[in-house]
């Protein structure tokens, strides 16, 4: 984390090298990676289109010889459409590193806890080594668990949590059904990146049942 | 960037280093107290005319600045996320004194107490100076009360609030300078 500073990123070129589906509603992209190019696991992107800009968490380990994106399909959306059309070989341009998402050791245990296309900054936290944390991980259904197995890997206790339908081994309700039923109550680093609604939800619920708890944040719609 | 919504509407907030807190809290005021300055110093800019880009831009550099000042400000002492953060370096207070000078220059010495006011730009500037001030208040208190002596200001963010309180005293006077209104001098 030393010397690197945000603020004023720096504009880079690269260029779509990849493409792949992880289920109707998100694919994974991969991109050349510029040289001069650094970041932090839990650190994002923003790629500019013309007069458009979304930001994107990285999911890759810092050393990557590519780096990777989850992106979320939003039907009518600005860019995702056109990530999820764009041929290979796309020149594209984005700004970054972004963004304070990053683990710290604490004496609190780490919660991470991830909706949908949110769970890309705990995969590269994953790969660069972070492990031990409780992870709880939410969605539809099951097959928008994406990094499900390398998230479920590394962590101490790892919960996926369905809000529609059901499966085996799932606990069926929100990530913040499972936190409040079932987390001990005590200090804890929490770790949210999602939705919005998540977000609100769980950081509510530190307040009223896990004071003391840190509460890091990024906003995925 | 994606703004929060509703996670504070029992009245606490997250700082940056990630520590939830009462809106009330000293180091949320302080944060306001900035962005309450980088809000008027806002106004200012948009009230000079467009043939003074280079003022606006010198405007908006402070503004840049305040921001990241306000990140400084709303993360804990000790946090690592401050190792992230840009902070005040000397040769940019430097800057602001040249800054300054550049403006006294093209004015005449003060001989007597100013009345606040004049053109809008000017009565900006000099309210911009009094958040300022406010600000520097808020920020020397805050200082004082993490245990981080006001010598090693936080960032240099003091000096920096010092030096800017001058800067905008002397835009005040260079705004009414530049659209030839007489400045109000205190005859008590």
């Amino acid at each position: 984390m030393e010397g690197m500073k945000t603020g004023r990123a720096a504009l880079f070129t690269t260029r779509l090298q990849d493409r792949a589906w992880l289920s109707e509603k998100a694919f994974q992209i991969q991109l050349d990676r510029p040289s001069g190019f650094r970041f932090l696991p839990g650190q994002s992107i923003t790629i500019v289109n013309e007069s458009v800009e979304r930001d994107y968490s990285l999911a890759c380990a810092p050393d990557s010889d590519r780096l990777t994106l989850c992106v979320r399909l939003v039907l009518h959306g600005l860019l995702s459409p056109f990530l999820a059309a764009a041929p290979l070989g796309t020149t594209l341009t984005f700004t970054g590193p972004h963004g304070y998402f990053l683990f710290r050791q604490s004496p609190r245990p780490g919660v991470f806890v991830a909706t949908g296309a949110g769970a890309a900054p705990f995969f590269s936290m994953v790969s660069a080594g972070v492990s031990g944390f409780t992870m709880l991980h939410g969605a539809r259904t099951a097959n928008e668990l994406y990094y499900g197995k390398h998230l479920r890997a590394a962590s101490a206790r790892y919960v996926p949590c369905l809000s529609e339908g059901r499966a085996p081994g799932c606990f069926t309700g929100r990530v913040s059904d499972f936190a409040r039923e079932h987390l001990a109550p005590r200090a804890y680093d929490f770790y949210l990146c999602g939705s919005r609604e998540m977000i609100r939800d769980v950081t509510l619920l530190a307040d009223e049942r896990f004071p003391g708890s840190l509460v890091l944040t990024e906003i995925f719609h | 960037m994606k703004t929060n919504v509703g996670s504070g509407d029992r009245g606490t907030t997250s700082l940056l280093s990630g520590e939830r807190v009462p809106k009330s809290h000293a180091r949320v005021e302080a944060c306001g107290e900035v962005d309450e300055l980088a809000s008027v110093l806002g106004a200012c800019a948009s009230a000079l005319s467009a043939e003074r880009a280079e003022l606006q831009r010198e405007i908006q550099s402070v503004q840049g600045d305040l921001l990241n000042i306000g990140a400084w400000l709303a993360t804990s002492p000790g946090s690592p996320t401050r190792q992230m953060l840009r902070t005040i370096s000397p040769d940019r207070i430097r800057e602001m004194e040249d800054a300054i000078d550049r403006l006294e220059a093209e004015l005449p010495p003060l001989q007597s107490f100013l009345l606040p006011g004049g053109h809008i730009t000017a009565a900006w500037a000099h309210i911009a100076r009094t958040v300022c001030r406010r600000a520097e208040r808020r920020v020397q208190s805050l200082a004082a009360d993490a245990g981080e002596a006001a010598g090693e200001s936080p960032g240099g963010i003091l000096p920096y609030l010092n030096r800017l309180s001058t800067y905008l005293f002397a835009l005040a006077r260079y705004c009414n300078k530049l659209h030839g209104v007489p400045e109000a001098t205190w005859r008590g």
